[in-house]
Formats: C-alpha cells, sequence, structure tokens
C-alpha cells in the first residue's frame, strides 16, 4: 500500500514536471501555428534567473517569481523582432526558432563556463504523512502545475482576453475585422508562452542540475507531447505531457530503463499513427 | 502561349536548384555547428616556448586535452597541470639539461576533431611524446594517429576502465583493481554492507567497471542485487529507487555520470535511504565534485582515488601550495577525478625515462626506460610503472565526505600502499 502511494506520487510528480514544461510550448503551438524550438532554452532562462538570483544571495521565492517576468520580456522582444516574420512559413519559423534556441543556449554555456551548477531547492526536506515521506519540493511541483493549469484555463476560456485569443486562432481575418489587434495578440500569447516555459524552468532546475543542455533534454518529450495531444486546443497537449510523464516514468518499472527510453516514442507514435488529429482535435485545421 | 509555358517552366525549374542548395547548405551548417560547439572552431595551437637553448633544440611534448566542449573543465585543469609540471622541470634545468617546449592542441570534447589536430602535433609540431585525452571515446580516436600512424609515444592520464594494451601507450591514473579491490572489501568487512546495487550510465566505463565490480562483491561475500543501465541524460529513477528499497540494498555502488546524476541522487536521498543507514560510493568523486549536490545528499559518500587534497603528505602538500600559487583562485582544480594527478604523474614518468636513455628521445629507447620507471614523489605519494604492463601502481585512498556547518570536504580513512593495476 505504502510503496503503491509513493509510487502513484511519483508519477505525479514527473508528470506535472512534464505538463509544466509543455504547457508554455502547447500555447504557442496551438494559438499562433508556430512550433517553438527555442522553447527549451526559455526553460534554461527561467533556470538561469532562480541561478542569479540565488547567487546574488536573494531569496528563492523572489527568483521563482522573476523567472516568468524576465522570460516574457525576452519572448516578447524576440517575437517583436524575429518571431512574427515567421508566422507566414511555418516550416522556416522552425529553423529560425531553433536558430534562436541555439544563440542563447551558447551564450548561457558560455557564461556558466561549461559547468554544471546545483540549486538548492528553495523549501528542502520531506514531509511525512501517515508514515510516508514525501518530498516538499516535488509536492510544491505538483501543485503549482495544477493552479497554472485551472489558471491558464480560465484565462483562456473565461476572460474576454481569451475569447480574443481564441477567435483570432479561428479566423485571424474576422478577428482584426472586429477590431481585435491580432499583432499584440500574438505577441501577448508568445510571451505568455514563454512566461511558462520560464515558470517551469525556475521550479524543475532544483530536481536537477543547471547546466546549458537542461531544457533539450525535455524538448523532443514535449514536442512528443504536443503531437500526441493535437495541436489548436488548450487540453490537448496538456493530456499529451500526462500521457507522455507517465509512460517515460512508469515504464522503467516494466522494462530495462534503456529501452523505457525508445518505447515511449514508439508507443506515441503508434497512438499517433491511430490518432493523427491528437487526443482532442479542433480548432485551427 | 506554348512558348510562354515552357519559359515560364523553364524559369521555374532554374530557380528552385539554387534555393534548394542554399536550404541544403543552411541545414548542414546549423548542424555542424550544433554538434561542434561554439568556440570549437577558433581553437588553434598554442605553444609554450622553451625558457633556455640548448644544443640539440628542446623536448617537444604536445598535449592534447579538452579546452573547449563538454569536459572542458577537466580539460582546462589538464593542461594547468602540464604547464606547472613542465615549468617545476625547466626551472630545475630541463631534462639532462635539455629544455620541454609544451605544445597545446584542443581535443574540444569531441573525437572526430580531435584526431586532426592531433595529427597537427605528430605531422607539423613533430613533438617526441603526446600526453593526453580524459573520456575513452576520446583515447580510443587518438591513439591510432599517435602509437601507430604517427609513431610516436602516448601516455594516458585519467582513471578508466582498464584493458588498454597497446604497445607505446602508458596509462598513468587508476584502474578497476585499483578502484575496486580496496574499496570493496572495506564496505563489506569493515562497514557490514553485503547487499549492493549498481545503477550505470549506459557507456563503456561503467560496463566494465561493474564486470570487476560484481567480481570483487561476489569474491569478498557480498550480492549483487540488480545492475541497470541508464540513458546518460535520465530525468526520473523512482522505479531505480524502488528496487533499491524493495531489494534491500545497503550499498549503492553509483556510475551515473552527470547530468542524469543530480536527479538520482536527490531522489534517492529522498527515499530516506542514508537515513536508513545505507551506503553511497561513488569512485569518481572528487574535489571538484564536493558542492555538486547540496551538503546532505554528499554526507558519508564513500570515494577511492589516487590522491585527496587532505592527504596528510608534505609532499603532496607543497604541490598543491605551489599551483595555487602559479594559478591563484583558479576554478580548474588540482585533483584525482579530472586526469590532472595522472596528468602530472606521466609528465614525471617521461623525465623520469629520458633521464634514463641520457636524453635519446627515440620512441624505443624511450618506451624501454619508462618500462619499470619509478617516482619516488608525486601526488598521493610515489609511482611505479609495472614492467610490460604498461600501467602503474600508486598508493590508494578511501575518503568519506563529511559535512561541517554546511560545508563538505573529504577524509581519508585508508590508505593502500602501491596497489596493483592488475592489467595487460
Amino acid at each position: 500500500m505504502d510503496v503503491g502511494i509513493k509510487i502513484v506520487f511519483d508519477l505525479l510528480a514527473f508528470t506535472s514536471v512534464m505538463v509544466l514544461i509543455v504547457l508554455g510550448l502547447g500555447v504557442i503551438a496551438s494559438m499562433m501555428g508556430i512550433f517553438n524550438f527555442a522553447h527549451g532554452e526559455f526553460v534554461l532562462l527561467g533556470a538561469y534567473t532562480l541561478f542569479l538570483f540565488q547567487e546574488s544571495g536573494l531569496p528563492s521565492w523572489m527568483g521563482i517569481l522573476a523567472a516568468p517576468i524576465v522570460v516574457a520580456c525576452v519572448g516578447l522582444v524576440l517575437e517583436r523582432l524575429v518571431i512574427r516574420r515567421f508566422y507566414a512559413a511555418p516550416i522556416i519559423a522552425m529553423l529560425g526558432t531553433f536558430a534562436l534556441g541555439l544563440v542563447i543556449r551558447e551564450i548561457v554555456r558560455g557564461l556558466l563556463g561549461g559547468h554544471y551548477k546545483s540549486i538548492s531547492e528553495p523549501l528542502a526536506g520531506t514531509i511525512t504523512v501517515a508514515g510516508i515521506d514525501f518530498s516538499v519540493w516535488r509536492t510544491t511541483i505538483i501543485v503549482t502545475a495544477l493552479v497554472v493549469i485551472v489558471a491558464s484555463y480560465l484565462l483562456l476560456s473565461r476572460t474576454s482576453l481569451g475569447l480574443q485569443i481564441r477567435g483570432a486562432l479561428e479566423n485571424p481575418a474576422l478577428a482584426r475585422g472586429c477590431g481585435v489587434s491580432t499583432k499584440r495578440l500574438y505577441a501577448m500569447t508568445f510571451a505568455f508562452g514563454s512566461a511558462l516555459a520560464g515558470l517551469a524552468g525556475a521550479l524543475i532546475v532544483p530536481l536537477y542540475q543547471l547546466s546549458a543542455d537542461i531544457g533539450t533534454r525535455f524538448l523532443v518529450q514535449a514536442f512528443l507531447s504536443v503531437m500526441l495531444g493535437g495541436v489548436g486546443t488548450f487540453e490537448g497537449p496538456v493530456l499529451g505531457a500526462a500521457a507522455v510523464g507517465v509512460m517515460a516514468s512508469g515504464l522503467p518499472w516494466l522494462v530495462q530503463p534503456v529501452l523505457a527510453d525508445p518505447l515511449v516514442f514508439v508507443i506515441a507514435l503508434a497512438i499517433v499513427k491511430l490518432r493523427p488529429q491528437g487526443f482532442i482535435s479542433q480548432g485551427r485545421t | 502561349m506554348a512558348d510562354f509555358r515552357s519559359g515560364s517552366k523553364k524559369r521555374e525549374g532554374e530557380g528552385a536548384v539554387p534555393i534548394d542548395a542554399g536550404r541544403r547548405r543552411l541545414l548542414t551548417g546549423a548542424g555542424a555547428l550544433a554538434a561542434s560547439g561554439w568556440i570549437a572552431g577558433v581553437a588553434g595551437g598554442w605553444m609554450l616556448r622553451a625558457p633556455f637553448a640548448h644544443a640539440a633544440g628542446p623536448i617537444k611534448m604536445g598535449i592534447a586535452t579538452d579546452i573547449t566542449g563538454a569536459i572542458a573543465p577537466s580539460g582546462n585543469a589538464n593542461w594547468q597541470v602540464a604547464q606547472f609540471a613542465v615549468e617545476k622541470i625547466n626551472k630545475g634545468g630541463g631534462i639532462n639539461g635539455q629544455p620541454i617546449e609544451l605544445y597545446l592542441e584542443d581535443t574540444a570534447s569531441d573525437p572526430k576533431i580531435a584526431v586532426g589536430n592531433v595529427r597537427k602535433l605528430i605531422q607539423e609540431r613533430k613533438v617526441n611524446v603526446v600526453l593526453g585525452g580524459i573520456t575513452s571515446a576520446m583515447r580510443q580516436a587518438i591513439k591510432d594517429p599517435i602509437v601507430n600512424r604517427g609513431r610516436t609515444l602516448y601516455i594516458y592520464p585519467q582513471l578508466y576502465e582498464g584493458q588498454e594494451c597497446t604497445k607505446n601507450l602508458y596509462c598513468t591514473g587508476p584502474t578497476p583493481a585499483q578502484q575496486c579491490d580496496e574499496l570493496i572489501p572495506y564496505i563489506i568487512k569493515t562497514m557490514g554492507k553485503k547487499r549492493f546495487a549498481l545503477p550505470s550510465a549506459n557507456y563503456v566505463w561503467p560496463q566494465l567497471l561493474n564486470k570487476y565490480a560484481r567480481k570483487v562483491i561476489e569474491a569478498n561475500g557480498g550480492t549483487v542485487v540488480f545492475e541497470e543501465y541508464y540513458p546518460l541524460d535520465q530525468a526520473e529513477y523512482s522505479a531505480t529507487i524502488g528496487k533499491i528499497r524493495d531489494g534491500k540494498v545497503d550499498c549503492v555502488f553509483n556510475t551515473v555520470i552527470p547530468p542524469g546524476l543530480q536527479p538520482f541522487v536527490k531522489q534517492l536521498y529522498e527515499s530516506g535511504f542514508q537515513k536508513n543507514g545505507g551506503v553511497v560510493s561513488c569512485v569518481y568523486y572528487d574535489e571538484n565534485l564536493l558542492n555538486y549536490h547540496p551538503a546532505q545528499e554528499m554526507e558519508g559518500l564513500l570515494s577511492c582515488l589516487d590522491y585527496f587534497q587532505a592527504i596528510d603528505d608534505p609532499f603532496s602538500k607543497q604541490l598543491q601550495a605551489d599551483y595555487s600559487k602559479k594559478f591563484p583562485g583558479t576554478k580548474f582544480l588540482f585533483t584525482a577525478g579530472s586526469a590532472s594527478t595522472g596528468m602530472y604523474r606521466g609528465i614525471k614518468f617521461y623525465e623520469t625515462a629520458v633521464k634514463a636513455t641520457k636524453g635519446d628521445l627515440k620512441r624505443e629507447a624511450v618506451a624501454a626506460a619508462m618500462d619499470g620507471a619509478k617516482l619516488a614523489e608525486g601526488p598521493g605519494g610515489g609511482a611505479e610503472m609495472v614492467p610490460g604492463k604498461m600501467h602503474c601502481k600508486m598508493n590508494m585512498y578511501i575518503a568519506v565526505c563529511k559535512v561541517d556547518a554546511g560545508k563538505t570536504r573529504y577524509e581519508v580513512i585508508k590508505k593502500s600502499n602501491m596497489v596493483d593495476p592488475k592489467e595487460c
């Protein structure tokens, strides 16, 4: 029983990490039709922001709050300068964002001197409930992931801003005709997606290690999640991330760990083959 | 109409070719950039001129190490230690009065780049000996251009998985026997831990080290509960932690490496493994890794290496002090895990051999003198090339990580004199 609860907790914790990372990518892919290959580097920038705060002796919670703001600003600038030129050509956008990601990654690598940095958890230790130890920080990540999902969902489905975003997604020309500035909306959506990536980076980096490649580790699985869940909705990528997260952490219980990694892809690709539109399909087709 | 149509078709066709080629160029360009890292392209060669002249010219020593790329921190430490050791020799009048000239080529953590750069050392610089390479993949890539095609002596300084028995290739770092023969019996007999787990990164060093470790564990009455390999960047280890708990493992003999290392150690600590009396040992941990994990996760970790800064040996202490004086405040430490001690030992072995040949730098003569060469002193003590084996005996130390007021340090708990490498 204890072991069962522990397994469920571990699966949930890793799934939350996946969901946090995929959320920003999913929002940008679904709402704007752009696959942001620099997403991993936005995650890295969030992690790096927390590192800078800790280095300069500022409290960690400040770093975690600052990370999404800093990365949103970076995202906004990049959108205005570069990304907006790619909206007409999604394939070129992949190459362009890949290049941006490469530049960011190698700059951070230079700043870190190629080292791996250990970031301590803002809330360390474990809490014991009914004789079972739970890591405080993993619990925080699970709770934050839930809060962020619900908040993002409400923002997109219940506010007038969300309505405008969804409108611009369905029919950009009509939205513009109704006086909605799609230019402004796209910039804001991109910044919002970047902010989610920054938050994810700051939250997960204490579990791992800060190195320039922290984002690339998750990038391919994140794309798989978006494909699996389906582009064009908010729920799709979240469900896809949950599926990939459960598979990635659950399969090593059943098979050799070296096999588990490729097996996640095999299963996911098989599902995509059977359901090319993803778990949920709607919106731009 | 017909003319116009065929003309327009032609224009399309003409246009398509350059666009396609351009895109292909762009793709290969981006690929090469990603593969080589950002400053690999500008890496030229470096040279440290001999400080004085000699009728026979200087002895040319080539260093091929990873100045850039993923393992640049270790490579730079190697380069600094090489400069340090050579400067000491030159200040003392060189080898038989002949100064050493030092040549550096960057192997860039990438065997493909390394092979070309190492050839430069051999063909253009015409060095008498090459020292360097850190990973086994690097050694495998550069040994042929150096030893076979290049007909030059090669010294490999890093602790490794053993089984390198190429003629004219000398290994000056610890082998699996040196790292396991003392540590594992200590864990089993002195600490009373008998149930081992061998979680490992999936590449050659852990595979071969585990093969040897398993033999030593079983010979000493211990059991291997599981031996498992992970992708190098695995981020989630709950299944492994579950097996450790269910298998009642009391010693984790870890060969997981970064970037997969940090999440593994964290999850292991969170599971309460150490709190419940479990022991973690990891034989590549040196001073560079002291701050790799939060202090509480490091506490009690066992390592076994040829040198620790905590060793109470006057020569080693002086060496460390001199190194700090030459490179004040450097972040590239003189440690065992980064091949630095092997580099120092390698240069001193070469010095001893050339002294014995009375200045004859021919490979066969120097190799013959290397065989059975002895160093009276060095980091962690002296060393002795085992005749015919191309590996050396050296002192090995078992150290445990202690935490004082949140600061981590190693405490040496056992010294073993002149441990046999048992290779070749």
